[in-house]
C-alpha cells in the first residue's frame, strides 16, 4: 500500500549528487549558525538566501516550500501570539487592547525563535528530500556507525508509513465486512477502538516474522559487509566541510564575544 | 556423498505437547532434488526449518536424533553464518521483506551486502536472478506495492541470489501463475544439475513428477513413503492422507476400474505417460475390432 | 444481483496502470473464475467490486449501485471479499468473533447472526476451533477462517482471491463443498485462482486477464482450450484438457467425468464402426 516510504524525491541534481555526510554537515552548520549567530535577521536570511535557492537547485523547491509551510505555520501562529503577548520584561509597547499589550521585545523574540526553528526544520527537510535514506545510513555506516544501529534507524524511518499501511489494511478489512468507519466524530473514534488491538498485535507478529526473514538473509553474518551503492566523496566536498567548520567557529565566536 | 543426513529426528515445538516430526530419517545427496509432499500440518515446514537451523536455534523446543548438513551437526552451528550454507525460502510470501530497503533491486541485494559480496559481482548476481525469476521490470518498484505473486518472486530471488550450497524451499510457487510455477521448477532443476542440493516442500505434483529426483511423503510428522516420483505419487494411500495426486493418476485409476488402462502398467504421473497409456488403449481397441 | 464493470481503468498512486479498460458483466448466480499471470490486475479488479478501490476512469455497478457513490461498508451488504493474504483480513481475538464480525455489522437479528456463524464454521470445519485465536492457527487454517468470515455475511455476491493456495487435497475438497453450498443458495461466485484444474472443475465461466485487460471470457469449455491466449498470460490449460488434446479429442474436456465420457464414446465409436477412427 505504501508507494513512498520517505520524503526522498528522485531527481538528477547537483544537490542529489553531493555526499550525504556533506549535506548532513551543511545542515548542522546552518542550524548552529542560525542559533548561535547574532542578528535578528540572520536565520531568515539563511533561509531566504541559502536554503530556498538550494531547494530549487535540488529541483525539489515546490515540495520544500509546501512541506515547510504545512509543518510550521501553525507553530508560528502559536509562537507569535504567545510571545508577543506574554514575553516577560518587555518594555516597548507597540499597541494594546483590552488587558493585553503587544510588546516589541516579544515580537522580536518570537520572530527570531520562529525563523531559527524554520532553519532547523527546513535544513533537515532539504537533506531528506534530496538524500536517499538508505544512502545516508550507508555513508554513516562506512564512517563507523554500527550496522545494527543503521538498520534500526532505517527501519524506524519506515515504521510510520508501515504503521499507516497496516492501519489502512485493517480498516479495509473491517470496512469490507460492514464496519462503518466514516461519519460523525464519535463514530470515527468508536471505529478507532477495534483498530488499536489488531494494529499492536499485528505489528508484534510482523516484528517476529521480520526478525526471521532478515536472519535468513545473513543479516547477522560475521563476514564484513559491502554495499550496493557507491558513495562519492570529492576533495571539493571535503573542503566544503572544513569551510562549514570554520563558519561554525565564527558563529560560536560571535556568540561568545561580549 | 550425502549432504544431508537425518537420523531418527523427533522434534517438538515448545508450545506443543506432541512432536511435529517423529523418527524422521533421510539422506540427500549433493545435487539431488528432493520434493516433500504431505497434507497441511504434516511437518513439511518444520523439516525445512530444521535443515536451515531455525529449529532448534530460533524455535527452541526439544530435538532428538541427529541432523547433519554438510558434515556439521545442526545443533552446534551458528545460525547467523549457517544461512550462507543453507538458504531457506519461507512459506509465507507476504512477510519476507527486510523492511530496510526502498526498491526491489536493493531488497534483493540486501543479503549480498550482509555477506560481503563485492559491488560489481553483487550487481551482476542481482540482475541475473531478477531475470531468472521474471521480475526484471520491477527493479525500481517499492517492495511493498507488489501483487501476491510478485512478492513471492522477490522472496525467492532474495534467497537464490545468495547461492547457498543447500537450498530449502517451502512452497515457493503457491502464489505463482501456472507457467511461472513450472519455470521455477525448471530453474531449480537446473541448479540441482549445477550441484546445489535442493529440498522443496510443494503441492504441485505434476511438476514434482517431471522435475524432482525423489519424493518424500510426510503425514503427521512421519515419513509414510519415499522413493522415485512415479512410485510415490501413485501410492494408493496418498488420498487417504489428504495428499493431492495429479489428475493423470486420478483419472487413469478410475479408467482402470473399467478396464480402460493397459493392464499391468503403472499409473501415469506425467502428461506423456498418461497420453501413451490411453493411446495404447485406443490402439488395442481399434486393432481388436479390425 | 448483477455486476457490471464498464471500461474500468485504474492507476495506483505510484503510477502503475493496473487496469486498462476492463469490461465485464456477471449475471446473478454465475460461477466465474478469473485467471491470468502475476500482476495481471486480478486482485485490483475485484477490489473494485467491493469499493476498496475506485476506478480512475469507467464505472462499476453492483445491482443498482455505482461503487463510486456508495461507501465500502454499505457495499458489504452486497459483496463479500476474501483477501488474497489472510493476514490482511483477520483482526479479531477468536475465530468465532472473527466470523461473527461481518454479519453483526450488517445488522442482522441475533438469531440470524448465530445461525450464519454456526453454518459458516461448519462448512469450513472450524467448529472445534471457534475459541482459538486465528493467529495461533497455521496459514492454511487462517485462510479457512477468512473464507468462513465472509461466507457468514450471506451476501448475494461472494469473491474469493486465491482460496486454494497452499491447501492440501482435503482442504480443497472442503472449499469445493463451500462453493457448492453457495451455488445452491443462488449466490454469484467469483474466484481468482492460479489452480487451473480447480478452476476447470468448479466454475462454468472463465475470464482470462493479462496486462490489465480481459483477454478472453466465456464458458470454460471454450476458454480453457485456447492454448495461445492462455500462454500469453502465463496460463496452461488444465491437465485433463491437455491430455485430451494430446489424444486428439475433438471437444475440450475439463473434468474427469468429461474426460472419461469422451474416452468411452471414442472407444464405443471404434467398436461401432470398426474403422474410421476420427483423426485430428
Ligand atoms: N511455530 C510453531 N509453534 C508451535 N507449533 C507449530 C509451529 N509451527 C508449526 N507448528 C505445529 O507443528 C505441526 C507441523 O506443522 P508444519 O507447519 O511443519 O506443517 P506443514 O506440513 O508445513 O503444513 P502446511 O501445509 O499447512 O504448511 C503442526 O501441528 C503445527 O501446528
Ligand atoms: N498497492 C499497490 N501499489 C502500487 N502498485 C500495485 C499495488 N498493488 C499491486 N500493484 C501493481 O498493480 C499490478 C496489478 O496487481 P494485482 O495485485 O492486481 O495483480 P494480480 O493479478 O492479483 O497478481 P497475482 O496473481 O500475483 O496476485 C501489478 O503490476 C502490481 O505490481
Ligand atoms: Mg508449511
Ligand atoms: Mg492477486
Amino acid at each position: 500500500m505504501v508507494e513512498r516510504l520517505s520524503f526522498y524525491l528522485e531527481r538528477n541534481s547537483p544537490l542529489h549528487r553531493l555526499n550525504p555526510t556533506t549535506k548532513l554537515v551543511v545542515a548542522f552548520t546552518l542550524i548552529l549558525v542560525a542559533f548561535l549567530g547574532r542578528g535578528l535577521f540572520l536565520p531568515s536570511l539563511i533561509f531566504l538566501l541559502i536554503l530556498a535557492p538550494l531547494s530549487f537547485l535540488g529541483q525539489v523547491g515546490r515540495e520544500f516550500l509546501r512541506t515547510t509551510l504545512n509543518l510550521l505555520l501553525p507553530l508560528f501562529a502559536f509562537l507569535f501570539v504567545m510571545q508577543s503577548l506574554f514575553y516577560p520584561g518587555g518594555k516597548t509597547v507597540l499597541f494594546g487592547f483590552w488587558i493585553f499589550a503587544v510588546k516589541l521585545e516579544g515580537v522580536r523574540f518570537a520572530f527570531l525563535t520562529a525563523t531559527r526553528v524554520l532553519v532547523m526544520v527546513s535544513s533537515f527537510l532539504l537533506l531528506l528530500l534530496t538524500t536517499h535514506p538508505g544512502v545516508l545510513l550507508l555513508d554513516l555506516t562506512q564512517r563507523g556507525l554500527p550496522a545494527s544501529v543503521a538498520y534500526i534507524l532505517a527501519s524506524t524511518l519506515q515504521i510510520i508509513p508501515q504503521m499507516q499501511a497496516k492501519a489502512a489494511t485493517i480498516l479495509d478489512a473491517q470496512r469490507s465486512r460492514g464496519l462503518d468507519t466514516s461519519g460523525s466524530l464519535g463514530r470515527r473514534i468508536r471505529a478507532l477502538l477495534p483498530l488499536v488491538g489488531p494494529l499492536v498485535f499485528g505489528s508484534l507478529v510482523d516484528v517476529e516474522e521480520r526478525a526471521i526473514a532478515i536472519e535468513a538473509r545473513g543479516f547477522r553474518s560475521s563476514r564484513p559487509k559491502t554495499s550496493l551503492v557507491e558513495i562519492e566523496d570529492r576533495p571539493l566536498e571535503r573542503a566544503l566541510r572544513w569551510l562549514c567548520l570554520l563558519a561554525f567557529i565564527l558563529a560560536l565566536g560571535s556568540h561568545l564575544w561580549p | 556423498m550425502a549432504v544431508i543426513v537425518i537420523k531418527n529426528l523427533t522434534y517438538t515445538y515448545p508450545t506443543m505437547d506432541h512432536p511435529a516430526l517423529r523418527e524422521v530419517s533421510l539422506e540427500v545427496e549433493a545435487g539431488e532434488f528432493v520434493a516433500i509432499i504431505g497434507p497441511n500440518g504434516a511437518g513439511k515446514s518444520t523439516l525445512c526449518y530444521t535443515l536451515a537451523g531455525f529449529v532448534p536455534h530460533f524455535f527452541k523446543g526439544e530435538l532428538q536424533g541427529d541432523v547433519y548438513v554438510a558434515g556439521q551437526d545442526i545443533r552446534h552451528v551458528r545460525l547467523e553464518d549457517w544461512v550462507l550454507k543453507v538458504g531457506l525460502v519461507f512459506q509465507n510470501p507476504f512477510n519476507q521483506i527486510s523492511g530496510a530497503k526502498f526498491t526491489v533491486y536493493e531488497e534483493i541485494a540486501f543479503g549480498l551486502e550482509n555477506i560481503g559480496v563485492p559491488r560489481e559481482e553483487m550487481k551482476r548476481r542481482v540482475e541475473e536472478v531478477m531475470a531468472l525469476t521474471g521480475i526484471a521490470d520491477l527493479a525500481d518498484r517499492s517492495p511493498y506495492a507488489l501483487s501476491g505473486g510478485q512478492q513471492q518472486r522477490v522472496a525467492l530471488a532474495s534467497i537464490l541470489v545468495m547461492q547457498p550450497e543447500v537450498l530449502v524451499l517451502d512452497e515457493p510457487t503457491s502464489q505463482l501463475d501456472p507457467i511461472g510455477s513450472r519455470e521455477v521448477f525448471q530453474v531449480i532443476r537446473q541448479l540441482a544439475h549445477q550441484g546445489v542440493t535442493i529440498v522443496m516442500a510443494e503441492h504441485k505434483v505434476e511438476w514434482i513428477a517431471q522435475y524432482a529426483d525423489r519424493v518424500i511423503a510426510l503425514a503427521e510428522g512421519e515419513i509414510i513413503a519415499s522413493g522415485q516420483p512415479a512410485e510415490v505419487l501413485t501410492d494408493p494411500r496418498l488420498p487417504e492422507y489428504g495428499i493431492g495426486i495429479s489428475r493423470y493418476t486420478a483419472v487413469a485409476r478410475q479408467a482402470a476400474e473399467e478396464g480402460l488402462w493397459p493392464p499391468h502398467q503403472r499409473l501415469p504421473v506425467t502428461l506423456e505417460e498418461a497420453a501413451a497409456g490411453f493411446r495404447a488403449i485406443e490402439e488395442t481397441d481399434y486393432a481388436r475390432l479390425r | 444481483m448483477r455486476v457490471c464493470v464498464e471500461n474500468v481503468h485504474f492507476e495506483y498512486p505510484g503510477g502503475v496502470k493496473a487496469l486498462r479498460g476492463v469490461s465485464l458483466i456477471i449475471e446473478p448466480g454465475e460461477r466465474v473464475a478469473i485467471v491470468g499471470q502475476n500482476g495481471a490486475g486480478k486482485t485490483t479488479l475485484v477490489k473494485h467490486l467491493n469499493g476498496l478501490l475506485r476506478p480512475t476512469q469507467g464505472q462499476v455497478i453492483i445491482g443498482d449501485w455505482d461503487t463510486s457513490q456508495v461507501e465500502v461498508h454499505r457495499l458489504a451488504q452486497r459483496v463479500g471479499y476474501v483477501f488474497q493474504n489472510p493476514d490482511d483480513q483477520l483482526f479479531c481475538r477468536t475465530v468465532a468473533e472473527e466470523v461473527a464480525f461481518g454479519p453483526r455489522n450488517l445488522g442482522y437479528a441475533p438469531e440470524r447472526v448465530h445461525q450464519l456463524v454456526e453454518e459458516a464454521l461448519y462448512l469450513a470445519e472450524l467448529t472445534d476451533k471457534a475459541e482459538i485465536n486465528p493467529y495461533d492457527l497455521s496459514p492454511s487454517w487462517r485462510k479457512m477462517v477468512a473464507l468462513a468470515s465472509v461466507i457468514a455475511m450471506d451476501t448475494p455476491i461472494v469473491i474469493f482471491d486465491e482460496p486454494t493456495t497452499g491447501q492440501d487435497a482435503r482442504t480443497i475438497r472442503r472449499i469445493e463443498h463451500m462453493i457448492e453450498a453457495l451455488r445452491q443458495r443462488g449466490k454469484t461466485i467469483l474466484t481468482i485462482t492460479h489452480d487451473i484444474d480447480f478452476c476447470a472443475e468448479n466454475f462454468e465461466r472463465v475470464v482470462v486477464m493479462g496486462q490489465g485487460q480481459v483477454l478472453a471470457d466465456g464458458p470454460k469449455e471454450r476458454i480453457l482450450g485456447m492454448v495461445e491466449v492462455l500462454a500469453q498470460t502465463y496460463v496452461e490449460p488444465p491437465q485433463l484438457t491437455r491430455l485430451g488434446m494430446q489424444l486428439g479429442f475433438e471437444t475440450t474436456v475439463c473434468t474427469p467425468a468429461q474426460f472419461l465420457e469422451t474416452l468411452r464414446r471414442r472407444l464405443g465409436h471404434y467398436r461401432a464402426n470398426g474403422l474410421g477412427r476420427s483423426e485430428n
